[in-house]
C-alpha cells in the first residue's frame, strides 16, 4: 500500500504540466475553441510528449505505460482544460491492444502513438444512453475479414476530423468492436462544438466497410468505457485542482465591506466543503487507476464506485466555485465558467452520477470497503 | 503507486487477526456486533488482555514498552480488532495522556503513570470542556493555585466521558491570567479519589449516562503531577491532538457497521427496495472514499510526508459516515425502531417474563430484538460531530490550510 509516485511518473507529470502552462495557455484554448473546438497541432504536441502512446507496448511505437501514467497525464491536461480528447488515444491504443488480430495492431498502434492517426471511440446510441449492451448498429460479413456497418453514433468526440473509429455493432446477433475509417465509403459526419467547447460529431454508417476488432465486443466496450471512466475521474481531479486554485486567488483579492470575501466564515465553509470532495475524488480517482487492471467484475464495480463519487464532486466543486466567484462566475470571459463546464460534460461523460449509483447499488456485495 | 499491501503487512494482520479470534472473548465480541450494552467490566477485560499482551499502548514506541509499530501496522491492527468487534480501546490513557508524560513528563512521572496505563489497570479521564469552554477551549478557568508543595484546584469541567469509572483524571487548568488566554493554561494529573473531586453523571438523549461533570473543590493536587513546565498546557494539549489523526475518522468501524447495516435491511425487507437500497449504495461509496482517504494519509505517515491538508478532513467525514450509518440502520428498522426498552440492550436479555418472555408478548415488539438498540445509537451519534473540535472548527482548520 503505497501512493508515491516514481520519479519517472513525477517527471511525466511536470512535463506534461510545463507543456499546459506554457503551451496551452487560456486564450490559445479560446481560439481554438473559436475555430471548431479541436486543433490537429495541439493534438499533434500531445503525441509529441509520448501521450497517444502512452498504453501502447514499445514495439508498436508507444510508451509501454500504464494506468498510473495515464491518470497523471489526465489530471495535469484537466487542470488546463485541454480539449483534444487524449483519453481517446489511451482507450484506442489499449483496446486494440488488448483484442485486436496482430494485422489490426500492426497497421493502427504505430500510427495512434505517433498522433498521425486519430482513433475515437464511437458508441453513444440515442436509445442506449449510458447502456453499453444496446446497440441497434448492424454489421454483416462481407468477404473474409472485411464487414460492412450500417447504424448511426451520435457525440463523438472529433468525430468529423477523426481518422477512423472504434464501433460497437451487432454481428450474427453479437455485439461485436470493429475499427471503421473515415475516408471509408458509406461513413458520413457531421460536426458541432460540445458545451464545454470542444468537437463532437455525429456520425452516420452505410454499409461501411469495417475490419473486425473482436467478436467479444460488449467485454471489450465494457474494457474501452472503463478506460475512459479512469481517465474522466483524473481529468476532473485536475479541473477541480485548478477550480480552487483559482476560486482561492479569486477569494483572497476580492473585497467587499472592505475585507477580502476570503475572511468571511460562511464562505471559508464552503471551500473546507470544496477541498473535501476534491480529495475524495482524487482518493476515488487513484481507486479508478489502481483498478484498471482487474478482472472485469471488479475493474466495473471500481469504475462505478469512483464515477459516482467525481461525479458527485465535479457538481458540487463547479457550482460552489462558480457561486464564491459571484457575477464574474457567470461571464464567458473569466475563467471559472470554463471550467464549470468541463466538470459539468465530464460528469456526463461515460454515466453519470445518478446511472453510476445505479451500478453500485446492482452490484452490492454483502462486504464493505477498498479490498471487498 | 499500488493499492495493495506488501506481503509483510499482509502477514502482519494475519498474525493481529489469528490472536485477536483466540483472545477476543466471545461475550464481548457477540455485544459488539450487536450494539449491545458494554459494561465497565467489559471494556477493562479487554484492556487487560491487551495489556498482557503489551498492545493496550499498541501505538507507543519501543522504548516506553510499546511495540514500536508504525502507521500502517497500527492501521491494521485497529482494523482487524474493529472487525472482529473488539470495543474500541478507551483512549485516554493510553492514546491521550501517555503520549504526553512520554514527551514531556519526567522520568519519574514516566515510571509512576506509564505501567499502570499499559496494563489497562487504571482508568483515566480526560478533563479539558468546561461549561463555558467548548470550542473557545483556552478560554478555560477550572484553576489551579500554587500552594507550597501543592495546587489547589476549584472548578469544574464536563464532558468527561466514562469519568464515573475513572481513577486519575488529565486536565488542563488556569494558572495565569496575565497574558493571552493560551499561555497561562497547564497540564496538570489529578487522583479522582482525592477529597473534593466530586463526579456527576450526565444522563444523555439515549438514556445513558456516558459522559460526566467533574467538580474540583479545594482539591490538594502535589506540585509533582504537573507536566512540564508551568503554563505551558497548551502546547502539551496541542500535541496530544496531533496524535492519532487516522484513527480519528473509525474507517475501520464504519466498513464493519456497513456490513452490519446490509444484514439489518435484508432482515427488514428494505434491501430490495430501490429507494432504500440507494441509500446503502451511497453509504458503500462513501466508506470505500474514506478508507482511501486514509490509506492516503497512511501512506504519506509511512514515509514521512507531510499529510495535513487531507488529514484535517479524516475527522469532519468519519463523522459523517458515523452518523450515516446510524441514521440508515433505525430508518431500516422503521416502526420497530420506536420502542424504548433500555433492559432489551443488554445482552441476554429474556424479555418480561410476566407477559411470557422473549417468545410470547414480553419480547420486544415484533419479535423484533435486533432493532432494540438502532434509534439509541443513532441518538448517541450525534456526539461525533461535536466532540473532539466541532465539525464546524474542523471546517475552519481545513479552510485556513486552504485559504491562508
Amino acid at each position: 500500500m503505497d501512493f508515491d509516485f516514481s520519479d519517472d511518473q513525477t517527471q511525466l507529470r511536470e512535463a506534461v504540466n510545463k507543456w499546459v502552462g506554457k503551451g496551452y495557455d487560456f486564450e490559445r484554448r479560446r481560439s481554438i475553441v473559436r475555430a471548431g473546438g479541436f486543433s490537429r497541432e495541439a493534438y499533434a504536441e500531445l503525441a509529441e510528449l509520448g501521450l497517444c502512446g502512452l498504453y501502447i507496448p514499445e514495439a508498436h511505437g508507444g510508451m509501454g505505460m500504464g494506468p498510473v501514467e495515464g491518470m497523471v497525464a489526465m489530471e495535469e491536461l484537466g487542470r488546463g482544460l485541454v480539449l483534444e480528447p487524449l483519453a481517446h488515444a489511451l482507450i484506442a491504443g489499449a483496446v486494440i491492444n488488448a483484442w485486436a488480430p496482430e494485422a489490426v495492431k500492426k497497421a493502427w498502434l504505430p500510427p495512434i502513438a505517433a498522433g498521425q492517426a486519430l482513433v475515437v471511440l464511437a458508441h453513444q446510441e440515442r436509445a442506449a444512453r449510458y447502456r453499453l449492451d444496446l446497440c441497434a448498429t448492424l454489421a454483416t460479413e462481407h468477404k473474409e475479414g472485411t464487414w460492412l456497418i450500417s447504424g448511426s453514433k451520435s457525440v463523438v468526440p472529433a468525430g468529423d476530423l477523426a481518422d477512423a473509429f472504434v464501433v460497437p455493432a451487432m454481428a450474427n446477433g453479437r455485439q461485436a468492436l470493429f475499427l471503421v475509417e473515415r475516408t471509408a465509403p458509406g461513413v458520413s459526419t457531421r460536426g458541432y462544438v460540445t458545451q464545454d467547447g470542444s468537437r463532437a460529431a455525429e456520425l452516420q454508417l452505410s454499409k461501411a466497410e469495417a475490419t473486425l476488432i473482436s467478436m467479444d465486443g460488449l467485454a471489450a466496450l465494457e474494457h474501452s468505457v472503463d478506460i475512459g471512466l479512469a481517465a474522466a475521474c483524473a481529468e476532473a481531479v485536475g479541473v477541480m485542482d485548478a477550480t480552487l486554485a483559482i476560486t482561492v486567488d479569486y477569494m483572497n483579492q476580492r473585497k467587499q465591506f472592505g475585507v477580502a470575501i476570503s475572511s468571511f466564515q460562511a464562505l471559508r465553509h464552503r471551500v473546507a466543503d470544496i477541498k473535501m470532495q476534491l480529495e475524495l475524488a482524487r482518493s476515488m480517482s487513484y481507486y479508478a487507476s489502481l483498478k484498471l487492471q482487474e478482472r472485469a467484475p471488479e475493474r466495473r464495480a471500481a469504475m462505478a464506485r469512483a464515477k459516482y463519487q467525481v461525479g458527485q464532486s465535479m457538481r458540487f466543486v463547479g457550482q460552489q466555485a462558480v457561486q464564491l466567484h459571484g457575477g464574474i462566475g457567470v461571464t464567458d470571459e473569466y475563467i471559472v465558467s470554463h471550467c464549470f463546464k468541463k466538470l459539468t460534460q465530464l460528469e456526463i461523460t461515460f454515466g453519470d452520477s445518478i446511472h453510476h449509483l445505479g451500478e453500485v447499488s446492482a452490484q452490492m456485495q454483502d462486504t464493505a470497503g477498498v479490498f471487498a | 503507486m499500488d493499492l495493495a499491501f506488501t506481503s509483510e503487512e499482509q502477514h502482519f494482520r494475519e498474525d493481529i487477526r489469528a490472536w485477536v479470534l483466540a483472545n477476543l472473548p466471545a461475550d464481548i465480541s457477540h455485544k459488539v456486533h450487536h450494539a449491545l450494552r458494554l459494561s465497565k467490566d467489559d471494556m477493562q477485560r479487554w484492556a487487560r488482555i491487551l495489556g498482557q499482551k503489551g498492545w493496550l499502548g499498541h501505538g507507543w514506541p519501543k522504548a516506553f514498552g510499546g511495540p514500536g509499530w508504525n502507521a500502517v501496522q497500527k492501521h491494521l491492527f485497529e482494523e482487524e480488532c474493529a472487525l472482529a468487534g473488539a470495543p474500541r480501546v478507551v483512549p485516554f490513557g493510553p492514546v491521550m495522556v501517555a503520549p504526553v508524560i512520554m514527551a514531556f513528563g519526567n522520568a519519574e512521572q514516566q515510571q509512576r503513570f506509564l505501567p499502570g496505563i499499559a496494563s489497562g489497570e487504571v482508568w483515566w479521564s480526560q478533563g479539558y470542556s468546561e461549561p463555558g469552554s467548548g470550542s473557545d477551549l483556552a478560554s478555560l478557568r477550572c484553576k489551579a493555585e500554587r500552594q507550597g508543595k501543592h495546587y489547589i484546584v476549584n472548578g469544574q469541567k464536563t464532558w468527561t466521558t466514562l469519568g464515573q469509572y475513572g481513577d486519575w483524571i488529565f486536565c488542563l487548568v488556569r494558572t495565569s491570567s496575565e497574558g493571552k488566554p493560551q499561555t497561562g493554561i497547564s497540564f496538570l494529573l489529578i487522583d479522582m479519589k482525592s477529597p473534593g473531586v466530586t463526579v456527576r453523571p450526565i444522563v444523555l438523549l439515549d438514556g445513558e449516562a456516558e459522559v460526566n461533570e467533574v467538580w474540583f473543590e479545594n482539591v490538594e493536587v502535589p506540585a509533582e503531577n504537573l507536566i512540564g513546565e508551568e503554563n505551558k498546557g497548551w502546547t502539551y494539549a496541542k500535541h496530544l491532538l496531533s496524535h492519532e489523526r487516522t484513527n480519528i475518522a473509525d474507517v475501520n468501524r464504519a466498513k464493519r457497521e456497513l456490513e452490519r447495516l446490509k444484514r439489518i435491511a435484508k432482515a427488514e425487507g428494505v434491501y430490495d427496495d430501490p429507494r432504500f437500497r440507494d441509500e446503502i449504495a451511497k453509504l458503500e461509496v462513501d466508506v470505500v472514499a474514506l478508507e482511501m482517504l486514509v490509506l492516503r494519509v497512511l501512506s504519506a505517515e509511512k514515509t514521512g510526508k507531510n499529510s495535513l491538508d487531507i488529514a484535517g478532513l479524516l475527522k469532519i467525514r468519519g463523522s459523517e459516515l458515523q452518523q450515516r450509518y446510524t441514521e440508515l440502520m433505525m430508518l431500516a428498522a422503521g416502526p420497530f425502531s420506536l420502542p424504548f426498552m433500555a433492559e432489551a440492550m443488554d445482552a441476554g436479555w429474556q424479555g418480561d417474563q410476566v407477559h411470557g418472555g422473549l417468545g410470547g408478548l414480553g419480547g420486544f415488539p415484533g419479535g423484533a430484538l435486533h432493532c432494540a438498540p438502532l434509534a439509541s445509537t443513532y441518538f448517541n451519534m450525534r456526539k461525533t460531530t461535536i466532540y473532539g473540535g466541532s465539525n464546524e472548527v474542523q471546517r475552519n482548520i481545513v479552510a485556513q490550510t486552504v485559504l491562508g
